[in-house]
């Protein structure tokens, strides 16, 4: 079992290499480190352009193939990951952001995923009853609603409380404000500036788990086994809750898996909106800013999410599956 | 009936279940009553629709929330109707216990055997962890399964159907039940494993002294375990006497009907099976008059004023006999009315071919040893072979014109790679598939393939899946006759000839198949075989996913175009009882090997290889006298012979 | 008790099914079956009907407002919403009632074409690849495994951004990043469709391939195309809408929802109009084609236990 998690790991790997080189030789083809300099004043000479290009490996009249070669050995070699055209460096920045993206998102995955599932299992058991009915009206509706619209109407209601209470309770920008020390002022801090972006996540990304849970169960309580089980002697809710239940998280478990690329791409609007340095924003810096080599650190970023959410989707099925594992 | 008595254990009068549907209200049972008594077994047959299952989960209070339930059921005294989802689950796996039919899907697929049998124990009973361990490991040695510790810790998808079967029965016998109600127990399983199952269920009802309902479609099942039988057609009973009365002294026609178009095993004269005409009704609206009216030879005015009621027969022998045909008390012992059989015979056909001896006629498919290995593979991203599985292990055979060939195997014979190979052509590397005289070795060239398909088609076993929903019958039967560039009004002329031929009305060409019945798609898709008018018909299964009633008409079907088209047929099947009636030849086949083959009646006669023996003897006879008393053998596949069967 | 529907055809309490003969008075014919159950979903029908406006509010106000949509009035920079502008301007002057309107159209044919693009590509790739097993289906899944790790939104950006805002071209790029989600999903499901007795009866009569693929598989797929479309125009409103948003998608003079969108946020608190019309525009969009894909599952595939009612 260890050897095909392993394999499938090395497949993701393979992948991963393939396309950010990939994008390598894309960013090239779209964005141009020498247009920064264009219609600058006092105007630059050309080789004042190259001066600053060359040594950053981002003078396009070095051929491709070398340029290629310098970024990929210096990857490979030192872990370096390149300089953007102003000359920081992109580990620094992928460093520092990776985990100011990561604050946001892990959160709000989690409590939508368990807040969807709880909601699918309270609606499945009360099938087309007035509860039901509820929660899907409310379901269908958040889950349409678009993130930008989501982020700036929570934006809305917090300065509009803020303004009712007095004080700033809620902070709307950044993750984190200036010159706060100590442990717990940190810690609320930090909630502070969390609790709107994560809110406006959750609101909108629980109802396909609710969904997806409500579905799966309501297809395994009409299972055979669940017949069994009640035929056993266990109530209706019992037997979904003891043997419907197990069977259907597995595919939920899959689906949150696949799900995390698709949070950060959620995730670049949110951190625009809200104004946090994260991953999502860097994405936008460096496509204005023709950072070659930025935009392909974000792009190997994204790939590693999606091979770690397939992963992790595989090693669900195996631990939650006993199919899967004897064969 | 009888009034109830002490050891009385369910006792239903007046059953109704209806749902509602989008056509309108489906009465499902419409009146059932019966008693059952400790120790019994009460057989209730009927067809798809009659029903019979409906019926069973209606007294376990398993059925959906909006079915409607009237009557009354008497459970040990207590009334069940009206009790809550908790009151009943109190009484269900304890008191009465069920076994349902797919053992694939009655099993949790994620919690171990163990579990799921400890389960049923402690949820009635307050043992201990230790307690149950050690009572759910007597089970398993109950019902057979060795090795209990170990088994106690597998999961459901890593056992056969028949154990999974007996995993079912234990959890059913758990908790010493006084009812058992099993609904088509052995009919996913193969057939030896269905008479280990049955004889496993005797011996339950023996340990336990429960009451045991037995609901099935195959009359040689209920010939075998019933005590009494009860016949449902419509939502009704519409006979309800004794096992030997039954079989023997029928008197409702429908029942007449049922046991006249079951082909036998033990009868080797070739008479034309039975069927009855027409269709079951729909159970929306039925009007006050005799359901079979429409379908029985012998139906008059009065049947159709008002239903008949299940009244008892007159009888010398005193037997308690009940019958709903007015005219129940005409039909004598033999089955005879007014000294005429209740369903005329129909005729037989005969070939001229048949006259003529085999070794005379053109070979119409030739197999030479045919080999079919798969190799086992592992790995996700690349695969790679760790073993092989064999599953043709070199067979060969001939079939000449008009004649009929049969392979029969159980599941994992590899009959069905066999007939997959033939329809693939797959080339042999050590042998030869020859079809109508062309050698599939020899293909080279997608036209020359194209053109010899035209001489072999298939019929296949499941009418619903064979036809593709979306086309209509037109589009269905012209489609074999479009693929070989067959022009237009040539299609359109063969259409309507082929549905003439099957039987089928040529009016409803434009329809889709969701408007048929399922032995009328049958006749679609032979229709669809017949187009290109080939030398030889494949036919997997063909009959076996339809009623018996519907069974025979297609039968007879296949019977009359063989003869006035010549054809021959290659069928696979694990009916040997139907086998024995249309085949000339048979073979049979076991891991990979023809163990047996020749002409049918020499090998149902005189068999001779242990497997066959055993095969034989446990396919059950509709006839109790014949089936109580039967000698039945076990094949042993270590040393390869016969053994007398025990539990 | 409640009074659910079984329809027989689908779970049927009792055995065969009908034969053309035995209902001649209640021939249901499917599409008029399907009608029936769609519009029992009160839900749904209340989506189609805003749809429907919505549609024909983006397609009439451009023709009918005697305003353009650079038009500046002078008189009116970001005023808020008075008789003369129902929706108020912007800094600029422009008309916001207008520049909604025009923002749903552009947003709608984006959405509308890569739905059609989508589905028919996805169909095709996931059905096909189901079909002819072996090395194709190996290097199909191959190519949509690849493709999703690909970062597709970076592609997307990085396209649009290039091609100046041109609608066809973001269609077109959209469709390129977005079809092998689908494919993988319909792919799954071609896997059981492709054990059906009746692909095998038409292998066995010779016909070929391809032809089985698009005479046997697709139409069989048919409801779940059909929501997977409703549902794509959903779907790329979000992308296009996010994509406009940050400036990488439509761009000036050229409008859409997301544009709007994206120019209200700066000025939210100071003319909240501006983001508040065009928002409740996205808002009822997306939200009428859920309900109506909700109610199209339900019409179309009544055993699927996702929607509301059976």
């Amino acid at each position: 079992m260890i050897k095909y998690l392993v394999r499938r790991a090395l497949g993701w790997l393979l992948m991963i290499v393939v396309a950010t080189n990939v994008t390598y030789l894309l960013a090239w083809s779209f964005l141009d480190p020498r247009s920064n300099y264009v219609g600058r004043k006092p105007p630059l000479s050309p080789e004042q352009i190259e001066n600053l290009l060359r040594p950053r490996n981002l003078d396009n009249t070095v051929p491709l193939v070398e340029r290629w070669w310098t970024w990929l050995t210096g990857i490979v070699l030192r872990w370096d990951w390149g300089v953007s055209p102003t000359g920081g460096s992109v580990n620094e920045q992928v460093a520092y952001r990776m985990w100011v993206s990561a604050e946001l998102v892990l959160g709000a995955t989690i409590i939508m995923t368990l807040l969807g599932i709880w909601i699918g299992v309270y609606t499945a058991s009360r099938q087309y009853k007035l509860g039901d009915r509820i929660w899907q009206g409310i379901s269908i509706i958040t889950m349409n609603i678009n993130i930008i619209v989501a982020a700036l109407a929570v934006v809305i209601l917090a300065i509009n409380f803020n303004k009712w209470v007095g004080t700033r309770v809620f902070f709307v920008t950044g993750s984190s404000s200036e010159g706060v020390t100590g442990f717990f002022p940190v810690i609320v801090d930090a909630l502070q500036h969390l609790i709107l972006p994560t809110i406006a996540l959750v609101v909108i990304g629980y109802a396909q788990y609710h969904f997806l849970q409500r579905t799966l169960l309501l297809d395994n309580i009409s299972a055979d086994y669940v017949r069994t089980a009640r035929a056993k002697g266990l109530t209706k809710q019992q037997a979904i809750r003891r043997h419907a239940l197990r069977t259907s998280l597995i595919p939920v478990a899959t689906q949150v898996a696949f799900s995390i690329p698709g949070i950060f791409t959620g995730a670049i609007l949110t951190e625009s909106i809200f104004a946090w340095q994260g991953m999502g924003r860097y994405f936008l810096t460096t496509i204005n800013g023709n950072d070659v080599h930025g935009v392909v650190a974000v792009a190997a970023f994204g790939a590693v999410l999606t091979a770690i959410g397939a992963l992790l989707a595989d090693i669900a099925v195996v631990v939650l599956d006993p199919r899967v594992r004897v064969s | 009936m009888s009034t109830p008595t002490s050891k009385t254990v369910l006792s239903v009068r007046d059953l109704k279940v209806s749902f509602a549907s989008e056509a309108g209200r489906v009465d499902a049972v419409r009146g059932v009553s019966f008693d059952l008594e400790a120790g019994k077994t009460l057989g209730i047959v009927g067809e798809s629709g009659s029903g019979k299952s409906v019926t069973s989960l209606a007294i376990m209070g398993l059925l959906d929330e909006n079915a409607k339930v009237t009557g009354s059921i008497q459970f040990e005294g207590q009334e069940l109707l009206g009790k809550s989802d908790k009151q009943m689950s109190m009484i269900r796996g304890n008191g009465m216990a069920m076994v349902f039919q797919d053992p694939l899907t009655s099993l949790t697929p994620v919690f171990t055997i163990g579990d799921q049998l400890v389960e049923a124990l402690t949820v009635h009973r307050g043992l201990s962890k230790s307690e149950a361990w050690d009572r759910s490991l007597e089970l398993l040695r109950v019902v057979g399964i060795t090795n209990p510790e170990k088994r106690m810790k597998s999961f459901p998808h890593e056992f056969s159907g028949g154990m999974r079967q007996r995993v079912v029965i234990a959890i059913a016998m758990a908790n010493n039940p006084r009812l058992i109600i099993c609904d088509e127990p052995t009919t996913a399983l193969d057939v030896t494993i269905q008479a280990q199952i049955l004889d496993l269920i005797e011996k339950a009802q023996d340990e336990t002294g429960a009451a045991v309902i037995m609901i099935t479609h195959d009359m040689g099942v209920v010939a075998r375990t019933a005590d009494d039988v009860m016949v449902m057609y419509a939502g009704k009973p519409v006979e309800h006497a004794p096992a030997h009365e039954l079989f023997h002294n029928t008197r409702m026609p429908y029942s007449i009907g049922l046991l006249g178009a079951i082909p036998r095993v033990d009868k080797a004269e070739k008479e034309p099976l039975i069927p009855i005409k027409g269709n079951p009704p729909l159970l929306i609206d039925l009007p006050d008059a005799c359901p079979f009216a429409s379908r029985c030879p012998i139906a008059i005015d009065a049947c159709v004023r008002r239903e008949p009621d299940l009244v008892p027969v007159a009888l010398d022998s005193g037997e308690n006999h009940l019958a709903a045909c007015i005219r129940a008390d005409q039909i004598d012992a033999d089955g005879l009315i007014g000294g005429l059989p209740v369903y005329p015979a129909p005729e037989l056909h005969e070939s001229a071919l048949t006259r003529t001896p085999r070794e005379e006629r053109p070979v119409t498919l030739e197999v030479r040893n045919m080999v079919k290995t798969f190799p086992l593979l592992k790995g996700a991203l690349f695969k790679r072979k760790v073993g092989e599985v064999h599953a043709v292990k070199g067979i060969s055979f001939d079939i000449r014109e008009g004649e009929t060939m049969a392979i029969v195997g159980e599941s994992g014979s590899g009959k069905t790679t066999t007939l997959l190979q033939i329809m693939d052509f797959e080339k042999q590397a050590d042998g030869d598939i020859i079809i109508a005289g062309t050698s599939v070795n020899g293909l080279h060239s997608r036209k020359v393939e194209r053109t010899l398909r035209r001489d072999i088609q298939i019929v296949f076993q499941d009418p619903m899946g064979a036809l593709d929903p979306r086309m209509t019958v037109t589009d269905i039967i012209a489609e074999p006759m479009q693929a070989i560039g067959m022009n237009k009004d040539e299609i359109h002329s063969r259409v309507q000839e082929l549905m003439d031929l099957v039987g089928l009305n040529p009016a409803h060409r434009d329809r889709f198949p969701g408007a048929f019945s399922g032995g009328q798609r049958q006749r679609i898709g032979i229709a669809r075989a017949l187009s290109t008018n080939p030398k030889i018909v494949v036919l997997d299964e063909p009959v076996s996913a339809l009623d018996v009633s519907i069974q025979a008409g297609v039968i007879n079907l296949l019977d009359e175009l063989k003869v006035k088209l010549g054809l021959s047929y290659l069928f696979v099947a694990h009916d040997l009882s139907v086998i024995r009636h249309i085949a000339d030849r048979v073979a049979v086949m076991y891991l990979g090997e023809f163990v047996e083959y020749g002409d049918v009646d020499d090998v149902f006669d005189n068999p001779q290889h242990p497997y066959t023996q055993a095969l034989l003897s446990a396919i059950p006879v509709p006839d109790p006298d014949i089936e109580r008393t039967r000698q039945r053998v076990i094949f042993d596949p270590e040393t390869m012979s016969t053994r007398p069967a025990t539990v | 008790m409640s009074t659910e529907m079984i329809d027989p055809a689908v779970q049927p309490p009792v055995g065969p099914d009908t034969t053309a003969e035995r209902i001649p008075g209640k021939q249901l014919s499917k599409w008029t079956l399907y009608t029936r159950r769609f519009m029992r979903n009160k839900p749904a029908v209340a989506g189609i009907v805003i749809f429907v406006l919505m549609v024909i509010y983006s397609i009439v106000v451009p023709l009918l407002t005697p305003y353009k949509i650079d038009d500046q009035d002078f008189m009116n920079l970001s005023t808020g919403p008075s008789p003369e502008h129902w929706f108020g301007t912007n800094a600029s002057g422009n008309d916001n009632w207008l520049q909604t309107a025009v923002g749903l159209q552009r947003s709608l044919m984006i959405a509308v074409t890569v739905s059609v693009g989508v589905t028919a590509l996805s169909a095709i790739v996931g059905t096909a690849a189901a079909y002819f097993r072996g090395r194709v289906e190996q290097i199909t899944l191959m190519i949509i495994h690849f493709l999703m790790v690909v970062p597709t939104f970076l592609i997307l950006a990085l396209v649009s951004n290039n091609a100046g805002g041109d609608w066809r071209v973001i269609s077109l790029a959209m469709i390129f990043v977005s079809w092998f989600f689908p494919a993988r999903v319909i792919w799954t499901l071609a896997l059981s469709l492709r054990e059906r007795e009746y692909v095998d009866a038409a292998r066995y009569m010779g016909v070929p391939g391809m032809r089985i693929v698009l005479r046997h598989l697709v139409p069989n797929i048919g409801s779940l195309l059909v929501i997977n479309f409703t549902l794509g125009i959903v779907g790329a409103v979000g992308t296009e809408t996010g994509l406009s948003f940050i400036g990488f998608g439509v761009k000036a003079p050229d409008v859409s929802l997301g544009s709007l969108i994206g120019y209200g946020a700066a000025s939210v608190t100071s003319a909240p109009w501006l983001f508040y019309f065009p928002a409740l525009a996205l808002t009822l969009l997306t939200v009428s084609m859920a309900l109506v894909a909700d109610g199209l599952r339900d019409a179309l595939d009544p055993t699927s236990a996702a929607g509301g009612r059976a």
